[in-house]
């Protein structure tokens, strides 16, 4: 089991049943998916108290925490006596007390550890707390100090640091820019340096990271720095996950990589650092994983920032320069299997997955390779599939037709005229133009396929689609009809 | 799960090579003037357009989406359900093209069941569709060849595949029928009633006088709505006169199933269907054949009112 049970969100798991939690997930996902729409997707990590990680229940309530006596003697010293009782209803309590975030960050700053880490742990629950009167603004008191922590040797205690900076991040983009200016990048760098075989450091470092370069109008200046100042190679080192302790840093660094990706700053310098061939070789690696069966729980969480990496890193330039980072032929093998693998728990993956494919066979070199390993016929039986899927897996058809002849009877071979038979009666416009469009090719580079398309009884279902009220897949179909046929055929074609 | 070949590949030994360079490449290329000239239409018009693109998705991106919640689940510690309801691949659904049609399928088969039974020997003069190409060719004949219709002696054939027999008048190829190919004499042979209201078609039969069967038809789609004609009540007599025999029904999934009455002295065709048109297509001048018996003809709603509509039933 992840480590990550540590860390949480404070909802939780409220209430014994099962239903409730389901509906309440299905609620909350409801909410994701509408934050997304308008740009507002965020999320806080919360890290729990030792003893609370070992209690394994999840209580909102059991943060209830009495300061010890640092602070209050810190507090008796300017004459007011008041302690600190950490539960989420004495937050605007604490708030209004004035000086308040100031004793924090005193405490922060002070030589008793004890007080340190409680006021850490203070200045974090606060930065995940997602009531109205915590002002992020009076938080940022405490940045400078927690950025100048990071480069400590205490590894709770960094933690801590880590991921209250990691939730302040989405905050706003002058919060972003301040953490920025206060050397927040090669402070992370140095963390993850000094840190490297503490993998629950490793992770915050990842999360925090991933918050500052995924929060929307990721000012201009956040990647350019991070991708100057040395983090690749380090997260790039990361990625070979421990059996012991789960995948949880690994997830992390890979959604940076992905997101530095994405950006398209300057995919270039990442693959020149290594990027391609680490992210497809853990691809790889994670494919032997499921071919054998071992599906960890999570392992999906990891497969998708790589797809999308690798994806978006193979249009950094022409495919023939990026070829020895894509040597392993296996990583074809991989991309096939996940589509199998995860169709019906994660057919977004599945789409994903077929995407990377699309953009690798534009080149002739993959796509021999495909019809080499006979990986084909496993594509071809995605066909049936909506969510998507099929129009992706028409693409990549269409890429190799597009090769020649010779792709174009190895298609054929591998069973595509029946299905496109089946796809041609499909509901939706998009599958059929997409299927018009690989006929086309398969029936102009050789009669014989055309041929063999009418034996597969081909001819009505082209000649129905002529009485479409759709205008692309009508003219389509009529083209086809009218150019390609073989000349025995009679062909009825609208006037 | 796995395809027994593809989990050979991902764990083969490392005997096996496995890089991409060591891989024999087809050739590239089609026949000179093979495919790109053809893909243009005679105005120059390219009709097929597809080329090979890679896609760069942003963060952003719509195909992102599912991935970026389960990511956000995961933060937020709420993906780790014992009975995750994910959303589950579904197999896409089949449509009908025919315009006007639009039906939708979830199997294959079905849609081409729908499209046997509805599309396919389709007369174009009468937008009727026979069973059998065979089949209608004779309705063809009979119907709408008009050198057929002015001969002297009428060649009417035997419906029985293989059967090269031909009569005169459709009372001997029935009886021919009946007799020798042992079909039953309720078979469709000529007219067919679409009658929308039992009550109607009872209360015109004990108005008349004649006890038949009477075959109640599934409900029509919309968009097929006559209005009476002037003079219903002689035609529901000629129609009653005539013979009337259970129809053949479509199979269950065919919502479309309706049988045509014709006026016309001349029997109705064979078990044919009519395609309902729509109002994409011209409808054939057939206004007196459509009768909409939905509109009871008398109805009372209450005492003293007037009993029946004003007017002829006229459908709302």
């Amino acid at each position: 089991m992840w480590r990550l049970n540590a860390v949480r969100h404070k909802a939780g798991r409220q209430g014994s049943d099962l239903e409730e939690f389901k509906f309440k997930r299905r609620e909350h996902e409801k909410e994701l998916r509408r934050a997304r729409k308008d740009s507002q997707l965020v999320s806080k990590r919360l890290l729990l108290n030792d003893d609370e990680e070992e209690d394994g229940t999840m209580d909102t309530l059991a943060s209830d925490r009495v300061l010890g006596p640092c602070i209050t003697t810190t507090v008796r010293d300017e004459d007011s006596i008041w302690a600190f009782h950490f539960s989420s209803l004495s937050f605007p309590y604490v708030l209004r007390q004035p000086n308040s975030i100031a004793i924090l960050v005193t405490n922060l700053c002070g030589p008793n550890p004890q007080c340190r880490l409680e006021a850490a742990r203070c200045l974090h629950e606060l930065s995940h707390s997602p009531h109205s009167e915590v002002d992020s603004l009076r938080l940022r008191q405490a940045t400078p100090y927690l950025i100048t922590f990071l480069s400590g040797q205490s590894p709770k205690f960094t933690e801590l640091c880590l991921y209250t900076l990691g939730n302040m991040c989405p905050d706003s983009e002058n919060v972003r820019d301040m953490l920025l200016a206060q050397g927040i990048i090669p402070a992370l760098n140095n963390c993850i340096q000094i840190h490297r075989t503490n993998l629950a450091v490793v992770e915050a470092v990842g999360f925090t990271l991933s918050q500052l370069i995924s929060a929307n109008y990721v000012t201009g200046t956040i990647i350019p720095a991070v991708l100057a100042s040395g983090l690749i190679p380090r997260l790039l080192s990361v990625l070979t996950p421990d059996s012991q302790f789960g995948l949880g840093p690994v997830i992390e660094c890979a959604w940076c990589l992905h997101y530095l990706a994405c950006s398209n700053v300057d995919n270039g310098a990442l693959v020149a650092q290594g990027t391609l061939l680490h992210c497809t070789s853990l691809l790889v690696t994670l494919g032997v994983a499921v071919a054998k069966g071992s599906i960890e729980e999570g392992i999906e969480l990891l497969i998708w920032p790589l797809l999308r990496c690798v994806g978006n890193l193979l249009l950094s330039g022409p495919l023939g320069a990026l070829q020895p980072q894509l040597n392993d032929s296996r990583l074809l093998a991989a991309l096939c299997a996940f589509p199998q693998a995860f169709l019906q728990t994660h057919p977004a993956l599945a789409r994903e997955s077929i995407w990377v494919l699309n953009n690798l066979t534009d080149s002739s070199v993959f796509c021999s390779a495909l019809f080499y390993l006979n990986l084909v016929p496993a594509l071809i039986q995605l066909l049936p599939f909506s969510h998507g899927i099929n129009i992706m897996v028409l693409r990549v058809l269409g890429n190799i037709a597009h090769q020649g002849r010779e792709y174009c009877l190895h298609l054929a071979q591998a069973g595509l005229l029946p299905a496109l038979c089946a796809t041609l009666k499909m509901a939706d416009t998009e599958v059929v133009t997409f299927s018009l469009e690989v006929l086309g090719q398969l029936m102009a580079s050789d009669p014989q396929l055309a041929e063999e398309f009418v034996r597969q009884s081909g001819l009505p279902v082209l000649e129905a689609i002529q009485y479409s009220n759709q205008e692309t897949i009508r003219l389509r179909a009529t083209h086809l009809l009218e150019h390609h046929l073989p000349p025995h055929c009679t062909v009825r074609t609208l006037p | 799960m796995l395809q027994p070949e593809l989990i050979q590949l991902l764990t083969a030994s490392d005997l096996v090579d496995l890089r991409i360079d060591a891989i024999p490449k087809l050739q590239v290329g089609f026949r000179p003037g093979c495919f790109f000239s053809s893909s243009r239409s005679q105005d120059g018009e390219a009709k097929l357009t597809f080329i090979p693109q890679q896609i760069l998705l942003n963060k952003d991106h719509e195909l992102f989406e599912d991935g970026d919640i389960h990511r956000h689940l995961y933060l937020q510690n709420l993906s780790t359900c014992p009975a995750y309801d994910s959303p589950t691949a579904r197999q896409c659904e089949f449509r009908c093209y025919i315009s006007g049609c639009s039906q939708v399928f979830s199997t294959v088969e079905d849609y081409e069941h729908h499209y046997n039974t509805l599309h396919r020997h389709v007369c174009s003069s009468c937008q009727r569709s026979l069973p059998s190409a065979r089949l209608l060719d004779i309705h063809i004949q009979e119907w709408h060849d008009s050198l057929f219709s002015i001969l002297a002696e009428r060649q009417d054939m035997c419906l029985v595949e293989g059967c090269g027999s031909k009569f005169r008048t459709r009372d001997q190829r029935k009886d021919h029928m009946i007799k020798i190919h042992k079909y039953p004499s309720d078979f469709m042979f000529d007219k067919v009633k679409r009658i929308k209201n039992i009550k109607i078609a009872k209360k015109n039969m004990l108005q008349k006088g004649t006890s038949m069967e009477v075959s109640m038809s599934v409900s029509e789609p919309e968009g097929v709505c006559e209005v009476l004609s002037d003079q219903p009540e002689e035609e529901e007599y000629m129609e009653i006169n005539h013979s009337l025999e259970p129809g053949i029904l479509d199979p269950a999934s065919n919502p479309i199933n309706t049988v045509e009455l014709s006026t016309d002295h001349d029997t109705a065709p064979i078990l044919s269907v009519t395609i309902q048109p729509t109002t994409n297509q011209q409808r054939p001048q057939h206004n007196r054949e459509r009768h909409s018996y939905r509109v009871p003809r008398t109805v009372c709603f209450g005492q003293g009112s007037v009993q029946g509509f004003r007017g002829h039933g006229r459908r709302i």
